[in-house]
């Protein structure tokens, strides 16, 4: 019974060109998109925007010469050009001369950017200030942009795709997953189905194996294309990246059908799982860490099933690591498809 | 096998706004036909959809082959057949792979190659849903009603929006579903369909059955079994003169006079006279005998098409 439902799905989902086209081409437009922009080397460069001085003087000279250096990307502009850059939102830190010195205007929208690049910036004027001198050169602890798991690797773009993988995922899960469940409900092409013996497991088991089967194939896709482009590798195994997919896809499909069973309308379960979502991904401590939160919201996060998936998927694919030491977390991901699963079947409705 | 195919005492159901069903008792023998006759919101659709199962009742007994929803849901699931009023299949599912699916959810099922032929689809067999006709989609319902080879069919307003041609074709469906033994519950606005298919009837106004037995015997039931018609061109004028003249009821349609008689061989020669006299100037005289129309309107005052 499940094996035909699976297939149908399949067969009917295969008739649906336009989406099926999307489903499979939106992630490698993304992924084709963010590797082109990032393609050389480590990723987003720091740059500074330098105001040019009326007149140069050696201090200037030196400490241009102390920013390139130190690998920053210096534009310099007139004062008149870099304002109106700077009044655009444009630039994430400025550099000009005020005075007897300098100054550091950095942009509050772009905090991240602006507050490494400050710090460039002032090592490079104390090395400038030492050159000047003829004193030694301050040294300087040396920096090394690594993850976690300690394997570098060559390009950025293979940063990215364990992060698209796990997203579009996600979303496919929570938004497209749920809202065509509750549209058809809201169209009634459910109805027909509640006076048959089939149960309600079997009929969303099968939904959820052909969506797994679905996002595995579109990983896939994504995987060849990131490597015959971007010659991006996965250094870890096959198997141990079609597993914890599996889970996380698992999880999240059921999410969505759980959440659909919440929801009267397609509106209002475009605002549930917004709900749901935004706290699942700031909360995820993946995006941005979450240091500063209160103690017993760490404690929560840690319970949450988009962390342990997105670690497991980035130290399998980018540091080729094991799965060792992710088994709890994998655990997790697994204990929340579950209970998603459990909550969707109890509050599926056919109409 | 023994006892009633149904069996509904005080059913009752209440929406938030209206009572749909106000008390409703039905027996319905096996291998019979069974119709549910009424206008629009008369409670037939809400009544069906409780004995199917669809919708829960706020109280009163349900009993379909000697099972009850509480104790046997899934038996009884397997064992009837169900064609609701609108059935919405998905847009790209062909009419094969629909009953073969279909078919896939019940223990036994008959073959698509068998329901086709019976519904004459075999030439629609794998063209997509959406691109089937009113009167095709309509068909694949009733196979679909028959993919478990079921002891008892439910079928919701089946011919409604049908052409003639179609409604027809659709009869000998639901004829043919009688010989095979089964016990047909249907629900329909129209009388002449409850005529020809129903070997008993229930007539529904606001959530109540008003009267129950064969066509025949309603209509027999009725004081006035006959109905002279005078035919106007344009609006029908007012009868009220004309009816003291005559000494006898007449009741005034757009373009018609009605009048109900027990005996109109009697009447007839009294009212051509008196229509002469008066100088009414009707074009025909119509006599039929009483309809279920007639039943229904003598019942409640009011038209099955209102």
């Amino acid at each position: 019974m499940i094996w035909r439902q699976f297939l149908m799905e399949w067969r009917l989902y295969s008739r649906d060109r336009v989406a099926m086209f999307w489903t499979f081409a939106f992630p490698v437009v993304l992924l084709l998109g963010f590797g082109t922009i990032f393609r050389d080397g480590g990723g987003p460069k720091l740059s500074v925007v330098r105001v040019q001085s009326p007149v140069p003087t050696p201090r200037d000279e030196a400490l241009d010469q102390a920013l390139k250096d130190l690998h920053l990307q210096v534009q310099s502009l007139p004062k008149a050009e870099a304002e109106a850059r700077w009044s655009r939102g444009e630039t994430a830190a400025q550099l000009e001369p005020d005075g007897a010195g300098y100054r550091l205007r950095l942009n509050s929208y772009l905090m991240a950017q602006a507050g490494a690049t400050a710090g460039l910036v002032n090592q490079a004027w104390l090395v400038a200030q030492a050159r000047l001198s003829g004193s030694p050169e301050p040294q300087r602890i040396p920096a090394q942009v690594e993850s976690p798991g300690h394997k570098r690797s060559t390009n950025y773009a293979s940063f990215l795709l364990p992060g698209l993988l796990g997203l579009n995922l996600v979303s496919m899960g929570l938004f497209s997953v749920g809202m065509v469940n509750v549209s058809y409900r809201e169209k009634g092409k459910f109805r027909r189905l509640a006076v048959t013996p089939l149960p309600k497991w079997i009929f969303l088991l099968g939904q959820v194996l052909h969506r797994l089967t679905v996002t595995i194939v579109q990983a896939a896709i994504l995987l060849l294309v990131g490597r015959l482009v971007f010659g991006i590798q996965n250094q870890g195994s096959f198997l141990d990246l079609l597993l914890i997919m599996t889970l996380g896809t698992g999880c999240f499909m059921a999410f969505g059908f759980a959440l659909s069973g919440f929801a009267e309308t397609s509106e209002g379960y475009a605002a549930i799982s917004n709900l749901v979502f935004f706290p699942l991904m700031m909360l995820s401590g993946v995006y941005f860490t979450l240091d500063s939160a209160p103690a017993w919201l760490q404690h929560l996060v840690a319970g949450m099933p988009l962390a342990p998936f997105i670690r497991a998927l980035r130290a399998v694919f980018n540091d080729g690591a094991g799965l060792a030491g992710h088994g709890v977390g994998l655990v997790i991901v697994l204990a929340w498809g579950l209970a998603a699963f459990a909550l969707a079947v109890r509050r599926f409705r056919w109409a | 096998m023994s006892g009633p195919a149904l069996r509904i005492r005080g059913l009752r159901k209440a929406f938030p706004k209206v009572v749909a069903v106000a008390g409703v008792d039905l027996e319905v023998a096996r291998g019979e036909v069974f119709g549910l006759l009424g206008p629009n919101g008369a409670g037939k659709t809400t009544t069906l959809e409780i004995i199917e199962g669809l919708t829960t009742a706020d109280s009163g007994e349900i009993e379909i082959l000697g099972l009850t929803w509480e104790k046997a849901g899934q038996e009884i699931r397997s064992r009837i057949g169900v064609q609701l009023q609108s059935t919405s299949l998905f847009n790209k599912i062909t009419p094969r792979e629909a009953l073969d699916l279909y078919g896939s959810y019940y223990p036994k099922c008959r073959t698509s190659k068998d329901l086709l032929e019976l519904v004459q689809l075999e030439d629609k067999a794998d063209a997509y849903h959406i691109t089937l006709s009113g009167g095709q989609q309509q068909r694949l319902a009733l196979a679909l009603a028959l993919v478990n080879d079921p002891e008892m069919v439910f079928l919701d307003e089946p011919t409604t929006g049908l052409d003639p041609q179609a409604r027809r074709s659709l009869w000998d469906v639901v004829r043919r579903m009688k010989g095979e033994g089964r016990t047909v519950v249907l629900t329909t606005h129209y009388m002449d369909e409850a005529e020809a298919l129903c070997d008993r009837l229930s007539i529904m106004d606001h959530g109540q059955v008003i009267a129950t037995g064969t066509p025949a015997s309603l209509i027999a039931d009725m004081e006035l079994p006959s109905v002279v018609e005078l035919t106007f061109e344009g609006a029908a004028p007012d009868p009220a003169a004309f009816a003291a003249r005559l000494g006898h009821a007449v009741e005034p349609r757009a373009d018609l006079w009605e009048i109900p008689t027990p005996d109109p061989k009697a009447l007839l020669p009294r009212l051509l006279e008196a229509a002469e006299a008066a100088a009414v100037p009707f074009q025909q005289v119509h006599i039929r005998r009483a309809t279920l129309e007639d039943v229904f309107l003598h019942r409640t005052g009011r038209s099955l098409r209102e």
